[in-house]
């Protein structure tokens, strides 16, 4: 019995980190735009086209490789395990075209980041939203 | 501070031999599978990140050496009857400089099986990329080539989903960079993306010509561009390029191989209407790709016209479907190659008709090749696919093969296993 109860109970915990995570994207609160459309953010992510509603060039930025969020997010934004990402992004990196979403190592960094560049972009839990930040865009559950 | 320990581990490798170098890397690989986190790029700053990919594939055919299955006609050798890592195997390692915001150096080498030094490293891609304008970018220097949509990704394995791209619609190409330069821009369009591309610049490739033998493409030209269209799930491209060929293929010499029937005369004198040089090729392709969360569908359809008689005009197209079921992509394909026989030119001269008939149907197929196979990802950066091919053509059907020998009909099943990473 235990050898079952235990992968059952990481397989729990699993979903529950899972469902537990509710990415919103979010905008610099100076950066004078108020939504943005899901082609719009998957254009900017996947790197198609960054050109921002007021002028000027969208900085993305990723959660770290191995967050909740991460997967959340894309999974929400286009249906795509993050392996599939990093397949797409395999494709463009090889073939000399455009840069990935900037990388990071923490949730922290992601918020100093957007909070220090009006042109960034990124997605955080609904919770980590203060007003230094705007949602752009929400996913329906 | 992880750029910098990717700039080490570059500069180490110069030093060691390519069979330690792909295990190391392998190895690398393996105990570090977070490597893929270490491309970081900023985009203020100027920084350099180091990122590479390969393939350990190996693949055997059911057809007891009669001809040899290869992946593109660059590679002058292929799977026989043994097990061979010679088709899919390769290691690419690239660099990246970034200078600032709009402007970056990108350098990438690639070591496979190709033409008559195999494992010759090869510089596939050296150039600085500039965004003139935030929608048009402008890069200068060694530049793959992109005749066919996902052209210039070709080596890339881990970003396709098959174990190789279809050799019946990609295989006929030759090319795999120019030394020129191409212009492309991205415009918002009736709630979609249109892309456009242009390019031309001149080859610095040879490719293989017949056993031994190379036909140096150094110079040649090519041109061209597509107009690409992406709304919602779908993406349509439309691309038309043009080849002008500068040296003549190497007839004589593989006349003088095969018993010298024109005691020396060259071929051309006799048969002038035959040459290559100054010569076009058009590649014209339309293609179609469906992506919806699990499910991808790619359609191609290729026509290549030949201005010289000595390569036969050629009609391509495949159909691959995948859906993804978790870790697990089963994925199917369908292709078909077909040359048409164009009448050819004639000589007074006795036994020189039967040459010309031999030399063009060297380049002729009629073959069609169903696909099944698996993907199956290990890892973020780790793919496994095993992938079996069912090529079924006519005993005729020969551009697509090396050394085919008497006794070929046309039909040969291909078994292929392959791991592909990047990092």
């Amino acid at each position: 019995m235990h050898a079952l109860t235990l992968p059952l109970l990481i397989g729990l915990l699993g979903l529950a980190e899972l469902a537990s995570a509710d990415a919103v994207v979010v905008v610099n609160a100076r950066s004078g735009i108020e939504r943005l459309s899901r082609d719009q953010v998957t254009n900017i992510f996947l790197g198609r086209y960054r050109g921002l509603p007021g002028g000027g060039t969208a900085m993305p930025i990723d959660q770290p490789e191995s967050s909740a969020l991460r997967a959340e997010f894309y999974r929400k934004l286009v249906n795509k395990d993050l392996t599939e990402i990093n397949a797409y992004w395999s494709r463009l990196i090889f073939s000399g075209k455009t840069t990935p979403p900037w990388r990071t190592f923490s949730s922290q960094e992601v918020a100093t980041l957007l909070a220090g560049n009006p042109d960034a972009i990124a997605y955080l839990e609904r919770g980590q939203i203060d007003k230094r930040f705007r949602i752009v865009l929400e996913f329906s559950p | 501070m992880l750029s910098t320990r990717a700039a080490n581990r570059g500069d180490e490798t110069p030093r060691l031999g390519k069979r330690t170098l792909i295990g190391a890397l392998v190895g690398l690989l393996l105990i570090c599978p977070r490597a893929w986190a270490s491309d970081v790029v900023d985009w203020e700053k100027p920084g350099f990140s180091l990122h590479g990919f390969g393939t350990l594939g190996i693949s055997r055919t059911d057809q007891n050496d009669r001809a040899e299955y290869v992946r593109d006609l660059s590679q002058a050798r292929g799977a026989g009857a043994n097990w061979t890592g010679k088709v899919d195997s390769l290691l690419g390692i690239q660099a990246n400089y970034r200078f600032g915001p709009r402007t970056e150096a990108v350098v990438q080498a690639v070591t496979r099986e190709h033409g008559e030094d195999p494992y010759d490293p090869e510089l596939t891609w050296a150039f600085l990329r500039h965004e003139v304008l935030p929608e048009i970018a402008l890069r200068v220097g060694r530049l793959g080539t992109e005749f066919y949509m996902l052209g210039d990704s070709r080596l890339v394995g881990f970003s396709n989903i098959s174990v190789r791209p279809p050799p019946d619609f990609y295989g006929s190409l030759v090319f795999s960079y120019i030394d020129g330069l191409d212009l492309s821009g991205t415009w918002p369009v009736a709630q979609g993306l249109l892309n456009g591309k242009l390019f031309a610049g001149r080859s610095p490739e040879r490719a293989p010509f017949s056993p031994g033998l190379e036909w140096n493409q150094r110079g040649t030209l090519l041109a061209g561009g597509f107009l690409d269209f992406r709304r919602n799930d779908w993406q349509f491209r439309i691309s038309h390029a043009g080849v002008r060929f500068n040296h003549e293929t190497p007839t004589d010499l593989l006349l003088q191989q095969l018993g010298d029937p024109l005691s020396g005369v060259p071929y051309l004198t006799l048969v002038p209407e035959m040459a290559m040089q100054d010569r076009w090729a058009r590649f014209s392709s339309i293609g179609l790709v469906y992506d919806s969360g699990p499910l991808n569908l790619q359609l191609m359809l290729n026509r290549i016209a030949q201005d010289s008689p000595a390569y036969a005009d050629s009609r391509a197209g495949y159909l691959l479907a995948s859906y993804r079921l978790g870790k697990l992509t089963p994925y199917v394909g369908y292709s078909r190659s077909l040359t048409s026989r164009d009448p050819l030119p004639s000589s007074p001269i006795p036994g020189v008709d039967a040459i010309t008939l031999a030399l063009v149907a060297q380049s002729h197929m009629d073959q069609f090749t169903t696909t099944l196979g698996g993907r199956w990802d290990l890892a973020r950066n780790l793919a496994l696919k095993a992938q079996v091919d069912w090529i079924r053509g006519e005993p005729d059907s020969l551009f697509l093969f090396k050394h085919v020998r008497p006794g070929w009909d046309g039909d040969m099943t291909v078994y292929s296993l392959a791991l592909d990473f990047v990092f």
